[in-house]
């Protein structure tokens, strides 16, 4: 589904991912733990388009169509969805109207017909169940005045609303407690038919107890230094990435 | 001198009521004021010659079709209408049965009200040019008096349309007795070619609370000049919305007088200007006392060739200490060929205040567009999203739900209309 193939990011002059590839096939989740400026949000916004993320080298295709070569809405019309590490607030834009435009535009791209008003209210009102936010939230201005964990919960409710066959979560269980934390959980969960897939970018195995991934992937300064399966996570747990770090030093050395 | 102000003497000089002590000082005042040109500071960017070029005739004038009042119903609003066609009060069209608290007289029965007199001209600026034209030339409108400690729950909505050619001079007095609250909401619409000038002053007494709407939605030819005056007592609270639709010429002055001790003001400013409107708010916030607050948001979307002035003026009193003033203007440039004048003026003559102001040219924020688009939004969608929720979020504000509800699909429309270019 998700091919990266040797992707470098370029930041402001710096090199910031440095040759990553990584494969994601229908169904699978990976998560991706790594320390603090590794390179994990990075990949997100190269992936999604955001500006001042120019890619120098390498391809990223979503079932065979090159995503680089996209604008941003139209890699979200592809089927890519990024939850927000950081989710933006939009003071008079309610929150039900940018659902419906963010909707209708993914579905006019791909040639379905929009949804009638009753239809999407609908949807809408399921959807912020789910993620056991009220219904007044729908008409608030996007994310003003939310807290951290109300924010993370919004994200998934566009999740769920928009329906992308990759999601790429940054964070998405930062800042938030143990409630938040299984309600964001179960969202993304009841998103797992097999055939979506899922990138979690974390920094704590705790959430990894509530989703379960197929893969953990280190990135350490701009490339996965380690792939395994999710016993991985409890070991970084238990060890850090000091241990990892030297691990991969030393395997350097070794093939030097 | 211009005809016009000539004739305007002249019929200035044949009225005789109860206000004629009041009229006679501001004929002598307007007989030595010269007629605003370009150089005049306060009408640089007001073409007011306008004015001048064309012919208007009063609304006894057979030739002019006094037709109902055309103003736009406000839906759920339930309120208390004062209704007016061309400047003359419609009283059948009013309501007639007030709730207990609350009188309402006509303009012309203000000589049975002592308190009338003594307010008149107390709030409005001396040397307004077209405040001392309504001065002398208003014989219509109405006096609304809230009664202490009654709280209006319905809102009074003053009403006025106007009709092609028409002249009119309307004055509105308000009185909030101590703890008083009551909403008033002035709405002004007509698009044809005519003038106006509609003036209101409110006294808000000590721990009164107005709530106060201020739709100036005349549009195209209409030619209207006026504004709202404030008089804030002791611990009493202004919050004021006020609309701008652009027309060939449509000025207001808004002056906020804080006279007592932790008086409260915020005023909400929306601009929607398009084609070649001109959309003219002149502010001016008057700290007298200490332990004041005030908050202006000021907020212009301008489009094509209109033009959009802000003159805002912030005066804090010596020894008025401990003053919270806020001036915030933000403007949305849709066109190479629209113009905005934007311009504080901050005269502080205290030490211990904070006074706060910004006036920008607003760009679309980078972060909310990618948001926006990572969600599939093209960019082009995206920024009308972002222009009007800019806009919205002031309406967003506004504590009468009906009046919201009712604006913003109108305002919608209205900034759907303009074109990015």
């Amino acid at each position: 589904m998700l091919k990266i193939n040797n992707l470098h990011v370029n930041v402001a002059n710096n090199d910031i991912i440095k040759g990553l590839t990584l494969s994601i096939k229908p169904g699978e989740v990976h998560a991706i733990m790594g320390p603090n400026g590794a390179g994990k949000s990075t990949l997100g916004y190269a992936l999604t388009g955001r500006d001042g993320y120019q890619v120098t080298q390498g391809s990223a295709t979503l079932n065979g169509t090159d995503l680089l070569d996209l604008e941003v809405e139209d890699r979200a019309a592809a089927g890519l969805f990024l939850a927000f590490q950081y989710p933006v607030e939009i003071p008079g834009v309610s929150n039900m109207e940018f659902l419906k435009v963010s909707v209708d535009s993914q579905r006019k791209a791909r040639g379905l017909e929009t949804l009638s008003s009753s239809d999407f209210l609908k949807r809408a009102k399921a959807a912020c169940k789910q993620v056991n936010l009220p219904l007044a939230f729908l008409k608030r201005g996007v994310n003003e005045g939310f807290s951290g964990g109300e924010k993370k919960r919004n994200e998934i409710m566009q999740m769920i609303l928009l329906e992308p066959v990759l999601s790429i979560l940054d964070e998405s269980d930062s800042g938030l407690d143990i409630d938040a934390l299984k309600i964001v959980a179960e969202g993304i969960n009841s998103q797992r038919d097999g055939q979506r897939s899922f990138i979690v970018i974390t920094h704590y195995q705790r959430l990894l107890d509530y989703i379960k991934p197929d893969f953990v992937h280190v990135l350490a300064d701009g490339k996965i230094i380690k792939s395994g399966g999710p016993e991985l996570a409890l070991e970084l747990e238990a060890q850090g990435y000091a241990w990892l770090e030297s691990y991969d030093r030393n395997a350097q050395e070794a093939s030097a | 001198m211009s005809n016009w102000l000539a004739e305007t003497i002249h019929q200035a000089e044949k009225i005789d009521d109860w206000l004629s002590p009041k009229r006679a000082q501001s004929l002598s005042l307007l007989k030595s004021t010269a007629w605003p040109t370009r150089q005049t500071e306060a009408w640089k960017y007001t073409p007011i010659n306008v004015i001048e070029r064309a012919v208007f005739k009063s609304a006894n004038d057979p030739q002019i079709q006094a037709e109902q009042n055309s103003c736009s119903k406000i839906p759920n609003l339930q309120a208390i209408d004062l209704i007016f066609v061309d400047g003359i009060f419609d009283r059948s069209a009013s309501t007639q049965l007030l709730p207990e608290g609350l009188t309402i007289s006509s303009l012309s029965e203000g000589a049975d009200l002592s308190w009338a007199l003594s307010s008149f001209n107390q709030t409005k600026p001396k040397h307004h040019f077209f405040g001392l034209i309504n001065d002398t030339l208003a014989t219509q409108g109405c006096i609304i008096d809230v009664a202490e400690d009654q709280c209006i729950d319905q809102p009074i909505r003053i009403a006025q349309s106007f009709s092609l050619d028409s002249q009119s001079h309307t004055r509105i007095l308000v009185r909030l007795g101590k703890r008083a609250k009551v909403t008033v909401i002035e709405q002004l619409q007509g698009d044809q070619l005519s003038f106006n000038t509609s003036f209101a002053e409110y006294q808000i007494a000590d721990h009164a609370y107005l709530e106060h709407y201020r739709l100036a939605m005349q549009c195209e030819q209409a030619i209207s000049v006026g504004g709202c005056h404030f008089h804030l007592g002791t611990s009493s609270q202004l919050n004021s919305n006020l609309i701008g639709f652009g027309s060939q010429l449509s000025r207001v002055d808004m002056d906020i007088i804080h006279t007592g001790e932790h008086s409260n003001a915020k005023a909400n400013v929306i601009y929607l200007l398009d084609g070649k409107e001109v959309f003219d708010l002149h502010s001016a916030i008057e700290h007298t006392v200490a332990n004041g607050v005030s908050e202006q948001n000021i907020r212009c979307i301008v489009a094509d060739r209109a033009n959009a002035i802000f003159n805002g003026r912030i005066h804090i009193h010596r020894n008025a200490q401990k003053i919270l003033a806020a001036m915030n203007n933000r403007n949305l440039l849709l066109s190479d060929n629209a113009q905005i004048n934007t311009k504080p003026e901050l005269e502080i003559y205290a030490d211990d205040v904070r006074c706060a102001h910004s006036a920008t040219i607003a760009e679309i924020d980078d972060e909310a567009m990618f948001y926006l688009q990572s969600r599939g939004v093209n960019r082009g969608d995206a920024q009308v999203l972002l222009s009007f929720g800019f806009i919205n979020e002031l309406v967003d504000q506004m504590n009468n739900a009906a009046i919201a509800q009712w604006l913003r699909p109108i305002l919608r429309q209205r900034f759907a209309n303009m074109e990015i270019r």
